[in-house]
């Protein structure tokens, strides 16, 4: 198969799974009724309306944007890093943000004051968890600019991540049962809290990301043969450096700030792409790399979303519970490290 | 008279330096590797680099490429300081093939010798038809046009290190430098690929610098060889010269071993001498080969040999004895030593 019929292969899937996606959840809407309505008719039930248009609909492009964003930010760090199993959130930025919201949610009974007490605000819990990802950004940014090794970089960014972590363990240890809860949820992910005014600031976000990686293409295939090389070639590894922390930290600290941290996509997919395109070329790589995200993360959410439960499952058990085995099947396959 | 070699040259050479400081420099100590280092590299010629590890060949290598700049001294490339050439300007003029292994196995041979192209191409990578050419000539050159279509994680070594070459000879520069392209390479791909650099040297005109460890194989191909040794400025000549100048000595510090001045090999130092051997070249050679490896056997003042067949008649206390192999020879001598 050529590159082109497996993208038309994906387009389709994408459709059918958008669809699909849209039409299953605790009330089943009928696939026809989802197709005239598309045609300007108007739905059977006027209860369909409002759960389609305010809350299916959001729902699935905060999955498009979120797979988009996150399977792209992986492939980013894994070629930045040559290093298969980057992901994401290397650079700590999810530890930063869980950071944030944990202060937010639960530092009130640790500290004995009162920050936001009584009911979870949602706009609350993104400025929080997006000053958390800033500020390990801004400690990356320190970082990279007087690390020069990539490797040392990789390595400062997971203690960075150990660090936070280790602040939010404390702040859990001391919290009450219902912020921990409450913290416990945000940590699960959930790309159902996103309604149309929220999906315009992460488009936003994820067309800034996205654009800055279409200018480093060819800076990424030249990465493939590893920094010297890049830089033999002429690539400006400087700048490749600083648009890979500003872009991935914008696509995942967005997606991060609206969804929680999202496991597994990021580093999943992008393994999931090299596989089904055979390629190494990130002119086909992060194309595909995208449409592979979305369709992951689209199945994951019909999957959390099927009729039979009464409510939706967190979406990091389904991914995880995807991520994991595709993970451990692509590391025992035998020419996994060669081919990457 | 006394001809100089410099004045005999038709060109200016393409990399230039005088007496550079090489070393490393982190907060605020400067750690030198090598002092007085000077050379000129000149188009149409193969030179190779030879030295010990740790006597700074990859530190120059890494000056040159402008990846770590000497500590005092410029490197001029023609007119300008390699220090103050743009990125871009300095890719299209040097290409290099290093020592590090290339993971991406999925790539296949024509990607990686089209990301040659990196420093010629737009925004996107795209290859032009003139950049399509040049990829299609360079893959006949090394001669993988027949392989061109596989993936690097099915290449044997050779094949690998001859798409890495063919990859920096799609950058189209002048300058090619190469650290060590030969280790773990097997005889014929050794000198197959030394065979290789020295007619692109010839025939397309560029300066090819090599790292090398392999002596044999730089006497056998090299026009200049550039000598590295500690706490001494680099030498250059032609390996003829610097073998008669007694300078390849250099190469092995101590006095344990030395290079035999007649074919450039080397050899365990002997510090007696050998018996008188006579007979047909050859098989003089292989003789006195064998007892070399046996100094500490009683050996015999003379011996003479013959070929078709081959006998080795050995000459001891008046007596004579007649072999007709080295071995049973050497046996006989391990048996005489108890």
């Amino acid at each position: 198969m050529t590159h082109r019929v497996k993208f038309i292969c994906c387009l389709v899937l994408l459709v059918f799974l958008w669809l699909l996606n849209l039409s299953l959840g605790s009330i089943a809407i009928p696939f026809v009724s989802l197709l005239e309505r598309l045609g300007g008719a108007s739905f059977p039930r006027e209860s369909w309306e409002i759960i389609v248009m305010d809350y299916r609909i959001p729902k699935s492009l905060t999955a498009i944007l979120a797979g988009i964003g996150l399977s792209i930010s992986g492939l980013q760090m894994q070629t930045f890093f040559r290093n298969p199993l980057a992901g994401p959130f290397v650079l700590g930025i999810s530890s930063g943000a869980g950071l944030g919201v944990a202060i937010l949610s639960m530092a009130g009974t640790a500290f004995g004051w009162q920050i936001l007490s009584g009911t979870p605000n949602y706009w609350a819990a993104i400025v929080a968890s997006s000053a958390g990802a800033i500020g390990v950004l801004v400690l990356m940014g320190l970082a990279a600019w007087k690390v020069k090794d990539s490797m040392t970089l990789l390595i400062v960014g997971l203690m960075f991540g150990s660090a936070a972590s280790s602040v939010v363990t404390l702040l859990s240890y001391f919290s009450a049962a219902e912020e921990l809860k409450m913290f416990t949820l945000w940590s699960m992910g959930n790309l159902g809290n996103t309604g149309w005014n929220e999906l315009g600031i992460l488009s936003g976000a994820i067309f800034i990301g996205l654009s800055l990686v279409l200018f480093s293409i060819k800076s990424y295939n030249a990465m493939l043969l590893g920094e010297a090389y890049a830089k033999s070639m002429g690539i400006n590894f400087e700048r490749l450096r600083w648009i890979m922390i500003v872009s991935t930290g914008i696509l995942t600290g967005g997606i991060t700030a609206f969804c929680g941290p999202i496991a597994f996509i990021g580093i999943a997919v992008p393994h999931l792409a090299r596989l089904l395109f055979k390629t190494n070329d990130h002119r086909i790589l992060f194309p595909a790399t995208a449409l592979l995200g979305i369709l992951v993360l689209l199945a994951c959410d019909t999957i959390a979303q099927l009729p039979g439960f009464a409510t939706s499952l967190p979406i990091n058990a389904v991914t995880t519970a995807f991520g994991a085995p595709l993970i451990i099947w692509l590391i025992m396959k035998r020419n996994f490290s060669e081919a990457f | 008279m006394e001809t100089n070699l410099d004045s005999l040259r038709q060109e200016q050479p393409c990399i230039h330096a005088r007496n550079l400081v090489l070393g490393y420099e982190n907060d605020r100590q400067i750690n030198t590797v090598a002092a007085d280092v000077s050379f000129d590299l000149y188009r149409g010629e193969l030179t190779c680099m030879m030295g010990p590890n740790g006597v700074g060949k990859s530190t120059l290598l890494k000056a040159i490429l402008n990846q770590n700049p000497p500590i005092k001294g410029t490197i001029l490339m023609g007119k300008k300081e390699i220090g103050l050439l743009d990125d871009q300007e300095r890719a299209k003029t040097i290409a290099v093939v290093l020592t590090e292994k290339i993971r991406s196995g999925l790539m296949t041979v024509r990607e990686l010798v089209a990301l040659g192209r990196t420093p010629h191409t737009g925004w996107l990578g795209h290859l032009s038809k003139t950049d399509n050419e040049i990829v299609e000539r360079v893959l006949k050159v090394t001669h993988l046009d027949l392989i061109s279509g596989k993936k690097l994680a099915e290449l044997s070594d050779g094949q690998r290190q001859k798409a890495m070459i063919a990859r920096a000879l799609a950058q189209d520069s002048g300058i090619l430098i190469l650290d060590e392209p030969t280790a773990h390479l097997d005889l014929t791909n050794r000198f197959e690929i030394m065979h290789l650099l020295k007619k692109l040297a010839k025939e397309a005109h560029k300066a090819i610098l090599v790292v090398t460890h392999d002596l044999e194989v730089a006497m056998e191909t090299a026009d200049q060889l550039w000598i590295m040794s500690h706490q001494e400025p680099l030498v250059s000549g032609s390996p003829e010269d610097l073998m008669l100048e007694g300078q390849i000595q250099k190469l092995l510090p101590g006095n344990k071993w030395e290079i035999d001045a007649d074919n450039g090999k080397i050899m365990l130092k002997t510090p007696s001498v050998l018996p008188e051997i006579t007979g047909p070249k050859h098989v003089r050679h292989w003789v006195r080969n064998a007892l070399r490896k046996n100094m500490d056997l009683p050996l015999p003042e003379k011996i003479s040999t013959t070929d078709n067949p081959l006998e080795i008649i050995v000459y001891k206390a008046q007596k004579s004895i007649t072999f007709s192999s080295i071995s049973t020879m050497i046996r006989f001598f391990k048996k005489e030593s108890f």
